[in-house]
């Protein structure tokens, strides 16, 4: 019940919805009260109507009265009858129920319309002097007359109760398509891509709720801004560091250079390695800004192999210094559709990663893998790989991986992400072993190029 | 050799010019374009280092004016912009080769020692990347531990392809397009046969194997 109070207050829909059923609901049983109450009058004041029209009649017609004397009238209904009589025959009256005529009705009433029990039974009485001076008296007992004045009445309220149930289920109905509009929005805005922050289409919407995606659109706009801004920073920033980085690696190679003791020289190795690792860690950042940025790059039918190739010329020396077995299983080749520069920096990044966390040793293998409309894109190391409850995490910028002592940027697969996103790939992460649930495997579906 | 360098910052700019100096290039060290035009007429310099974000004058206008005046100078650019357009305009406004910072000096005595090379026109004579040295002429290599040994010519043609670009790894059927002509019936295994006697000539190090794409030699380092 609270469920529905809070329904209630919440959604404008329900409330419309019970608001106007309610006020169906008055207004048909205020209508439905009086046209019972009007229809009820009305049949009664027919019924008198008929009882002095028929005083009316016996007057004109100069009728004298005859009582009959136990013959029965075929079609006669002793209880709809009408009973004309002379008001001194009542005197007269032998039988004590109302079957037999005299009735025994006073003698003392005065003209015009009554209702008088008599012998149990109520009688609807209309007393009228004639021109000759008699005074008659016609009556019908009550009874009847109220049931089918009750009977009137019903038949008049049953209209209200057709209308009623129908016109809650058009009103239902039609607040729900008025409404429909809101839900398909909220539907839309809910399944967007979270980088996804283009306005919403304003035409199609009722007026009233145009001014309100007009605001948001706004804001999404302003939203997009800033967060053009906040990567323009990084990009900025990281541009601007470049120029004291290079100043300070050219002045440390310049030192190495020099005569110098042997623990001096030693001293300024882990030096050099930090300046190293800085350089890299600024080539990470515009490496990312660059990603997120310009969706509009041109595309092209790029040789999966071509970029493995170009990928291994530039990180063999990595893999060689720790003495890992790097290469391509399988001689297949594809052709996918994506810049090559997107291609060639997320697979460098994936390969730098599977070398880096890979130990002395170890193996890193690159495949493909072919689909009828898609290529899987492998690169498979003999690493710890990454646990399923670490997966989701891995990509956000700056995370590593607890107990690695590997000095890299950690924005590697952030930048994967980043260009997967902008191109539509989709990146999956398990385990090179799923038995032993070592090694990482990634694999990146790209959609193959039309031959 | 005379260098010009053109460097606006001045610990990068003392840097280069101190590694110049030690790697015996005379050095002149200018810190604004003008000044670099100005320079450029009153001597004839071997090779400029232009960096472009410059103060007064932008360095793609200084290379504008410098290759207006038909001044054929070899000119290195040294720069923090990586847009694809100031590379673009770099290269086709006549610059000789693009160098991003942050850089290595030997990266950049490397990049020098390259565009002078074109630039001389000479023919080289000997391909080298440290590890093993090929002379053309007379088809004999030369490692550390093995001096002038004799190579047979499909040897020689195939170590050449590599030595070309060393680094750069060629496929099998890419070695047997550099080492038979037109014509010739290409025998199975005789890439790995040729690499197999090169290996045993010059030492199993020399050319290395990419598990699945091929072979290659080391880059000079």
């Amino acid at each position: 019940m609270d469920g529905f109070k809070k329904h209630l207050s919440d959604s404008i829909q329900v409330r419309l919805s019970v608001t106007l059923s309610l006020a169906i609901l008055i207004v048909a049983a205020l209508a439905g009260v009086f046209a019972f109450v009007s229809a009820l009058n009305e049949a009664h004041e027919m019924q008198d109507e008929t009882l002095r029209q028929v005083a009316v009649l016996f007057e004109r017609q100069q009728m004298t009265l005859r009582y009959p004397a136990g013959a029965q009238i075929v079609g006669d209904d002793e209880e709809s009858r009408v009973i004309v009589q002379y008001l001194a025959d009542s005197s007269k009256a032998t039988g004590s129920d109302d079957t037999t005529t005299p009735l025994p009705f006073p003698t003392t009433l005065a003209d015009g319309l009554s209702t008088i029990n008599i012998a149990g039974e109520n009688f609807r009485v209309l007393i009228r002097t004639t021109s000759r001076g008699e005074r008659i008296v016609i009556a019908q007992e009550a009874d009847v007359r109220d049931k089918e004045a009750r009977e009137s009445a019903w038949r008049s309220l049953l209209p209200f109760l057709i209308l009623f149930p129908v016109l809650l289920l058009v009103v239902g109905d039609l607040v729900r398509k008025l409404f429909r509009p809101i839900a398909t929005l909220s539907k839309e805005i809910d399944q967007r891509d979270e980088q996804a922050l283009h306005p919403i289409d304003e035409n199609h919407l009722p007026t009233e709720i145009r001014p309100f995606v007009v605001a948001i659109n706004r804001l999404l706009a302003r939203v997009a801004q800033s967060m053009q801004a906040q990567r323009r920073f990084i990009a900025d920033a990281a541009h601007e560091l470049r120029s004291p980085m290079t100043a300070l690696s050219l002045q440390a190679e310049r030192l190495s250079a020099t005569e110098m003791s042997a623990p001096a020289h030693e001293r300024l190795l882990p030096l050099c390695r930090g300046i190293e690792r800085n350089r890299k860690l600024i080539e990470q950042l515009l490496a990312l800004a660059a990603a997120q940025s310009s969706p509009d790059r041109s595309q092209a039918t790029v040789s999966v192999h071509e970029v493995y190739r170009r990928v291994l010329e530039d990180l063999l020396p990595l893999a060689e210094r720790k003495r890992i077995d790097i290469g391509v299983e399988g001689i297949e080749d594809v052709q996918v559709n994506i810049n090559e520069m997107d291609l060639f920096i997320l697979v460098k990044n994936l390969v730098d990663n599977a070398i880096r966390y890979t130990p002395v040793d170890g193996r890193v293998d690159l495949t493909i893998e072919l689909a009828p409309e898609s290529a899987i894109l492998q690169v498979k190391d003999s690493g710890p790989g990454i646990s399923a409850e670490e997966q989701i995490l891995v990509f956000n910028p700056f995370y590593r991986s607890l107990g690695t002592d590997e000095t890299g940027s950690g924005l590697g697969l952030s930048i994967v992400k980043a260009i997967a996103d902008r191109t539509g790939a989709h990146i999956r992460l398990s385990f090179s072993d799923s038995v032993k649930k070592t090694g990482l495997c990634v694999s990146v579906c790209l959609k193959r190029a039309k031959p | 050799m005379r260098i010009l360098l053109v460097e606006d910052d001045p610990m990068i700019g003392d840097a280069i010019q101190g590694a110049l100096n030690d790697a015996s290039y005379a050095t002149d060290w200018v810190n604004n374009g003008l000044t670099a035009l100005v320079a450029l007429q009153a001597h004839a310099y071997d090779l400029v280092l232009l960096d472009l974000g410059l103060p007064g004058k932008d360095g793609l206008d200084v290379l504008d004016v410098i290759r207006g005046r038909n001044n054929p100078v070899p000119l290195l650019i040294i720069t923090a912009r990586d847009g694809l357009d100031d590379r673009l305009r770099g290269l086709d406004g006549g610059a000789d080769d693009f160098l991003l910072k942050p850089f290595a000096m030997a990266e950049l005595l490397a990049r020098m020692r390259a565009v002078l090379r074109r630039k001389g026109g000479s023919a080289q004579s000997l391909l080298d990347n440290g590890v093993v040295s090929l002379d053309l002429v007379s088809k004999q290599a030369t490692t550390a531990d093995t001096p002038d040994v004799q190579l047979s010519s499909r040897e020689f043609a195939l170590l050449q392809a590599l030595l070309i670009r060393p680094g750069a790894i060629l496929s099998r059927s890419e070695l047997e397009d550099r080492i038979y002509g037109w014509g010739n019936e290409v025998e199975s295994n005789a890439v790995e046969f040729l690499i197999h006697a090169l290996r045993r000539k010059l030492g199993s190090h020399v050319i290395k194997n990419v598990r699945g794409m091929g072979w290659m030699v080391s880059k000079s380092t």
